[in-house]
């Protein structure tokens, strides 16, 4: 491994961690280290601090770190599969494919018309990631230009929140308690049970992507190119869709919109690695998304303590400049070519 | 080596190239000449595994494309392309070692055999004091060189080369075509490209194949097939154009 790539990575590390710790301590009630090793290697300490440690704080910093590792990773997915560096999860619209099945299965379930537990939920936000990629593919194999497949997916998105908000108005309040906090996206309010679904879930597919980065790295050079490799197209194709689908859908499903962070964080792991190969970029979109979120967690939950903004109120603040500058980038290369 | 049989190339049901069969032996070039649109890509195309192909058979080394896997059908023929590959923050090196992608396992990294064919690969094409530089950075011509290395590094018995040379400047193309002579001789390699430039492919050319309209209207030797009454013909050229341009 090249010694940038390792540095990177002891970094990115490194950074992780701090902002764990910081995350765990920031808040209203004081909680000091010294508690913190208390309460989680057994030694005495107040139930109050454990409660609000091992029930709020620690399942918050967890689903942020593990939620904005798949955001990360779902748009680096994206980015490759459609060539297409501003592409991602939010953009196209498949958050909001997801976030419109979720909001009909939380309705029903509301009725007693199902029951809705943490793993059918993630299943129910996959479906409708599928529907919405769906509606992006048969799309794009019309356009080519990257800017206006973008748009498409904005628009895709706005269908799907449309129609969002047309069933939540027809729902009863009793129904719809639990979508309106999530509909601006929080960290906040995990059960355990999500938490380990989510996690299982998101670490799979994780495994999954990594196994995956041989023939991503062909597909990276053009389907002309993959081919000529002898990489079966069609089989990469699909399984970049199912487990970008999947990533973007459980975000979409347990955290509601998080704007921006597919897109953002891994342009900077790239600038910051220095390189595009899969098999770096990969996890370290991972541990990249996980410390974006994290920061942003913190920012969201302190600011305006002991109000809280929206989680996507810091991350478009933080992530569309990010982007902007990539667009412009582009703008550039594309003179010179 | 390469065999060719009755092979019908096009999309879905637009069928480009008809009943097109020839054979190359290792060491041996054999070029397309046509005008554009005659079907030389189309055929490439097929021949790399790009394109299925409509009917007919590809036959390597007494074995059928058909009945191989792609990855070991990838061992034996690599091809160089006219769209550009998509290179990211990649060097030239990393460019050149995709063309080893076929050998290496789960994860693609390259082993000590791998990076030794990389290495002897951009010796040969003159890349070698480009590796570490930004592929999106250097030249056409550099790039094409580049290019061949990424094709050559597999250590392929069949190349497939199409319009390698459009593009380049005259210094360019005949280095180039240097290189690719003699390639095909110290590694046996068997190579089928188009060309535009009929002067070259006469010189260079082991084999050549008149293509119009998808149809082979020749294949032979270039002295028999070139000269001037059937190449203004072939490209629906009168005689007083071709003299005062060509001539």
């Amino acid at each position: 491994m090249k010694k940038r790539t390792v540095i990177s990575f002891l970094l990115l590390s490194v950074l992780t961690v701090m902002f764990i710790v910081i995350s765990v301590l920031a808040g209203s009630a004081d909680i000091s280290p010294s508690d913190i090793i208390n309460i989680l290697f057994g030694g005495g300490s107040d139930e109050t601090s454990a409660m609000i440690l091992l029930k709020i704080r620690l399942p918050r910093t967890l689903a942020a770190a593990v939620l904005g590792g798949a955001l990360a990773l779902s748009g680096y997915m994206l980015q490759t599969y459609f060539h297409n560096p501003i592409a991602g999860p939010f953009v196209l619209g498949i958050s909001s494919g997801a976030r419109l099945t979720v909001a009909i299965a939380l309705i029903l379930a509301a009725r007693g018309a199902i029951v809705l537990n943490s793993a059918l939920m993630a299943a129910v936000a996959f479906f409708g990631a599928l529907i919405a990629m769906s509606a992006v593919l048969l799309m794009s194999s019309r356009i080519r230009s990257m800017s206006l497949l973008v748009v498409c997916g904005v628009m895709i998105g706005y269908i799907c929140t449309a129609i969002t908000d047309i069933i939540v108005n027809f729902a009863d309040d009793s129904d719809i308690v639990n979508l309106r906090g999530w509909s601006v996206g929080t960290f906040s309010g995990f059960k355990t049970e999500s938490l380990v679904v989510c996690t299982v879930i998101i670490f799979a597919a994780l495994t999954a992507v990594f196994f995956l980065s041989k023939p991503i790295s062909a597909y990276q050079l053009g389907e002309s190119y993959a081919v000529d490799m002898g990489v079966n197209i069609k089989a990469v194709r699909i399984a970049m869709i199912l487990l970008s689908s999947l990533l973007s859908g459980c975000v979409a499903a347990f955290a509601g919109p998080v704007t921006f962070v597919g897109i953002a964080v891994p342009f900077l792991v790239k600038m910051l690695f220095g390189t595009a190969k899969p098999i770096v970029m990969i996890p370290a979109c991972f541990l990249g998304g996980a410390v974006f979120c994290i920061i942003s967690d913190i920012i969201a939950r302190t600011v305006i303590s002991p109000s809280e903004l929206g989680i996507s109120t810091v991350t478009s603040v933080l992530g569309a400049p990010v982007v902007l500058m990539i667009m412009l980038r582009k703008n550039k290369d594309n003179v010179r070519d | 080596m390469l065999e060719i049989k009755h092979l019908c190339a096009g999309y879905g049901k637009r069928e480009i190239a008809h009943d097109i069969s020839f054979s190359v032996n290792g060491g041996e070039i054999l070029t397309f000449i046509g005008q554009n649109g005659s079907g030389k890509s189309t055929l490439l195309k097929t021949i790399a595994g790009q394109i299925p192909p409509l009917s007919g058979d590809m036959i390597i080394d007494g074995m059928n494309v058909s009945e191989m896997k792609r990855n070991n059908v990838a061992k034996l023929v690599s091809a160089m392309l006219t769209d550009r590959p998509k290179t990211d923050m990649m060097t030239c090196r990393d460019v050149v070692e995709t063309g080893r992608y076929p050998y290496t396992g789960t994860f693609g990294l390259l082993g000590d055999a791998d990076k030794k064919a990389v290495a002897d690969a951009m010796e040969m094409t003159d890349s070698a004091e480009l590796a570490d530089c930004f592929f999106s950075e250097i030249s056409d011509g550099q790039k094409q060189r580049v290019m061949l290395a990424r094709a050559v590094c597999r250590e392929p018995k069949i190349l497939l080369l199409d319009e390698p040379t459009s593009f380049l400047d005259i210094h360019y193309k005949l280095t180039f075509l240097e290189m690719l002579d003699r390639l095909r001789k110290e590694r046996n390699i068997a190579v089928v490209m188009s060309l535009h430039e009929t002067e070259l492919a006469e010189k260079i050319s082991d084999k050549v194949m008149l293509l119009k309209n998808g149809i082979c209207t020749g294949i032979g030797k270039p002295s028999e097939l070139l000269d001037r009454r059937k190449l203004t013909e072939h490209f629906d050229i009168s005689d007083e154009l071709f003299e005062k341009y060509h001539g």
